[in-house]
């Protein structure tokens, strides 16, 4: 009995070296955990400038908001909400082709997301070439390029994930078991949480 | 329910169904209104995600 359990110690010094294994949980694996963490911090990130916005809107200048004669273009960035929410569409294709074991549609999705994250972006930039105001005239325009341009940030993040994800895919990575297109499923996640992001500063800035 | 992305594209879908009634309420009436269902929809999705986290978790 004792010459076995030194047989067993033995053998278990020789496969293993350094720090026992990190626990893993049974309910989600670490790197989607630790991308929900992550949109966490986010969360709190974009809540601080939320609670900014308020702030300046209700406390300090609520008689004009926006500030004549300053108009934003609901219309267009109506448009560009609808091009983000399909964009989320897109890359949940991309990951229900993927675990169905369809590269082709895995290259598709991840394409199309890719640029119609691009055009929105896009359309972004060309949105503040023409609005009229600068971060500079009034509260109001520094809190509105402080809101959307930390979300314009987020979107570049967003397509720089989806740029390494869309090359991995053109170059064979991925597969339909689960552990193996984490690669997909991690930025298609960011990508949402970007997407309703943008429906709430849309909302709230643009609309209400 | 398994946290993966395709539990976070279903909060995409009710977010973008939300901010519809919501956007919609507020062109057809006045940005107060639509404020006000914006802050009725998140406190109920505030008690909602509450009471979800205490059964999925106990």
């Amino acid at each position: 009995m004792e010459s076995a359990t030194v047989t067993v110690g033995h053998g278990h010094a020789d496969h293993h070296h350094g720090p026992p294994e990190a626990n893993q949980s049974s309910r989600i694996d670490r790197q989607t955990l630790g991308i929900l963490l992550f949109i966490v911090s986010e969360v709190m990130l974009f809540g601080a400038f939320f609670a900014s916005y308020f702030f300046l809107r209700v406390v300090v200048d609520p008689a004009s908001w926006p500030p004549e004669p300053f108009e934003l273009p609901k219309a267009v960035a109506g448009m560009n909400t609808a091009i983000l929410i399909s964009s989320s569409f897109t890359v949940h294709y991309a990951l229900e082709s993927i675990r169905r074991g369809n590269r082709t549609g895995l290259k598709l999705g991840l394409v199309a997301t890719w640029l119609l994250g691009a055009t929105f972006l896009f359309i972004q930039i060309n949105e503040y070439v023409h609005l009229g105001f600068s971060a500079r005239d009034f509260s109001f325009g520094s809190i509105f390029y402080c809101l959307t341009g930390l979300h314009g940030a987020h979107v570049f993040v967003g397509l720089m994930l989806l740029s390494f994800a869309t090359i991995r895919a053109f170059r064979g990575h991925f597969g339909p078991a689960e552990k193996d297109h984490l690669g997909v499923e991690v930025p298609g996640i960011y990508w949402h949480f970007v997407d309703v992001m943008w429906i709430i500063v849309y909302v709230t800035v643009y609309i209400l | 329910m398994k946290i993966n992305e395709a539990a976070v594209f279903k909060w995409v879908v009710i977010v973008g169904v939300a901010a519809a009634v919501i956007v919609a309420v507020t062109l057809l009436t006045r940005p107060l209104v639509g404020s006000l269902l914006g802050l009725a929809i998140v406190i109920a999705g505030g008690v909602y995600a509450y009471r979800w986290a205490r059964e999925r978790w106990r």
